[in-house]
């Protein structure tokens, strides 16, 4: 009796289990699985009632996406998207090189040495990652007009600063302060100068390290909407903002913002799977190892 | 070098670390010099169409924000968004951490599709909900619904359904993180609490009260502070979704700065409003920062 009674619960647990585990995976995969059907349907297709699963796929979002073949009849919603992505992949990759090239020897620095005011610094750089981003937008916006930095590649490479840098300076830190001081006292105690030290031990130990950094801050750049919804212009969107561009006044281009969204996080997809041990760490600046 | 002296040496390491920091500062004064321009502007009445009109206004715009309904409004809704936020997704999250501890088979599957989300671009994970939520009959999730016997809701376009539309897009995104940091704490817990409270026999329950919540406090600390931080000034979902509506409902501090300086060209208001926004998320911060103190103690101790 009371081993029957033990089984049954056992059963009951392993059903609730599952239960609870399938619907964990379709609440995390199934918008994924919508935008794909979506990005495939004809604009017919698409606010059907009740809501089309199985339906005759077309490629022609993609078509219009990728080679500009405008299907909606209001020409206030044609984007560039091979642009926008292009903008994309150059902002993210010149904030990064920026940020990486002065972000290793400002982590270096804060990593080993001691000087006044250094933790003051250290939190400064990372207070930058809670600032509201309208705080920086309304005077950066006036500010980029004046020097004719709106609507350039370079203005938003500069204003992403504000995203990558903080976060670059303190992974890099955090990968630094990992390496034991001994490694470098030898290399000291060999003759090296601390420009050795750095390129010759420090730089090559952290490669895994660095590469991470890289990885994480392209993509928290990528992720940037805020500060290229104001400071870009339709020469320079990249594909956040160029995604919302499927959404005017007159409709919204249901079908080509499904497939513009799926195009626009392939990077991401790809990209967490070669950092996927590292995001929680970059996601808390380090904090969490 | 042998030409170097231990003293040559020396001062030049006293300078070094001044050196090596010297690119980087130079571009966080870049960052803080549009910052102080913007404190500035917040003291002004720059109205971009009308030039001719600048005029310092000392607290003026700070002042008319009292008597501004939506100012009260807004900051209420952003106060209390947040406040839902994290304990929505904090809860869960501990939930679903404390789940997949559990060693529930397929754990790491779920583990890799988790970490689909969170690197997405808010405002991309907006739209994808938006496609989902799109109009009250033919959108999938109200379908969804139809077949529990519920709905359907107007998603985006009823001030409840709006409200509740921003959590559910904010916690599909965000949920995985706190997930994650838990799970991590929980995996890195030590084992000798967990075998003494064995041997005294307690329950699963008192465990889970008396010694896992406990050592996990500062992961918790630390997930409340980051999505905290983040709920308090959430502005892609907003703007790829209700753009603040319906009758403003949904419009935070963030989003109204952002009107009044890009709607209505009121970059002194618009200013004023942000910097309210920050004095927020500095106190948030320096509470969190208290308790993270408190945690981190408590648990080393």
């Amino acid at each position: 009796m009371n081993e029957a009674r033990r089984s049954h619960w056992a059963a009951v647990r392993a059903v609730a289990v599952l239960v609870a585990t399938v619907l964990l995976v379709v609440w995390t995969v199934f918008p994924f699985g919508w935008i794909l059907l979506t990005s495939l349907k004809e604009p017919r297709d698409m606010l059907a009632v009740p809501p089309k699963l199985v339906f005759q796929p077309t490629l022609a979002n993609y078509e219009a996406l990728f080679l500009g073949k405008q299907r909606g009849a209001y020409a206030s919603t044609r984007p560039d998207f091979p642009r926008f992505f292009l903008n994309s992949v150059l902002i993210s990759t010149g904030a990064v090189a920026l940020s990486v090239a002065t972000g290793i020897l400002a982590a270096y620095a804060l990593a080993r040495f001691t000087f006044p005011f250094k933790n003051q610094l250290a939190f400064l750089f990372l207070s930058f990652r809670f600032a509201p981003f309208i705080t920086f937008l309304i005077p950066l916006y006036l500010l980029f007009q004046r020097l004719g930095l709106y609507n350039t590649h370079l203005g938003l490479i500069l204003a992403y600063q504000l995203i990558t840098l903080p976060f670059t300076i303190w992974m890099l830190r955090s990968f630094f302060m990992e390496i034991p001081v001994e490694v470098e006292e030898a290399a000291q105690i060999d003759g090296c100068s601390w420009w050795g030290v750095l390129t010759r031990v420090m730089l090559p130990l952290s490669m895994p390290g660095i590469a991470v950094t890289v990885i994480l801050g392209f993509m928290f750049s990528w992720n940037a909407f805020n500060y290229p919804l104001i400071l870009a212009g339709r020469q320079t969107f990249p594909v956040t903002v160029g995604a919302i561009q499927f959404i005017s006044y007159e409709q919204v281009l249901w079908g080509q913002m499904a497939a513009a969204s799926l195009v626009a996080i392939v990077p991401q997809l790809l990209l967490s799977l070669s950092v996927q041990k590292y995001i929680v760490r970059g996601l808390t600046m380090g904090a969490v190892r | 070098m042998p030409a170097v002296t231990a003293r040559g040496r020396r001062r030049q390491n006293a300078l070094l670390p001044y050196l090596l920091l010297a690119p980087a500062f130079a571009l966080l004064v870049g960052m803080l010099y549009p910052f102080g321009l913007g404190l500035y502007y917040s003291l002004t009445n720059y109205w971009l169409q009308y030039p001719h009109l600048f005029r310092f206004v000392w607290l003026g715009n700070y002042v008319a924000l009292v008597t501004e309904p939506l100012f009260v409004y807004a900051l209420e809704f952003t106060v209390g968004y947040a406040l839902v936020a994290v304990l929505v997704q904090v809860g869960l999250g501990l939930a679903i951490a404390l789940f997949l501890h559990a060693r529930i088979p397929g754990r790491s599957v779920v583990r890799a599709l988790m970490l689909m989300p969170l690197m997405m671009p808010p405002v991309i994970t907006a739209l994808m909900w938006k496609i989902m939520m799109a109009s009250t009959t033919a959108g999938i999730l109200n379908y969804a619904l139809s077949f529990l016997g519920l709905g359907p809701i107007n998603w985006l376009g009823s001030i409840r359904g709006a409200m509740a539309s921003i959590l559910i897009i904010d916690t599909w995104g965000n949920l995985p993180f706190v997930s994650l940091i838990l799970l991590g704490g929980l995996q890195s817990l030590p084992g000798e609490p967990y075998e003494a409270a064995r041997v005294d026999g307690a329950t699963p329950r008192a465990i889970l009260r008396h010694i896992t919540l406990p050592l996990l406090s500062p992961f918790i600390v630390l997930a409340i502070t980051f999505r905290m931080m983040d709920a308090l000034r959430i502005f892609d979902v907003i703007y790829a979704t209700t753009v603040g509506g319906p009758a403003d409902a949904t419009t935070n501090l963030h989003m109204l700065a952002f009107q009044y300086s890009f709607q209505w060209y009121q970059m002194g208001k618009g200013m004023a409003h942000a910097v309210v926004l920050l004095a927020l998320v500095v106190v948030a911060s320096a509470v969190l920062l208290r308790f993270w103190n408190r945690a981190a103690t408590h648990t080393a101790a």
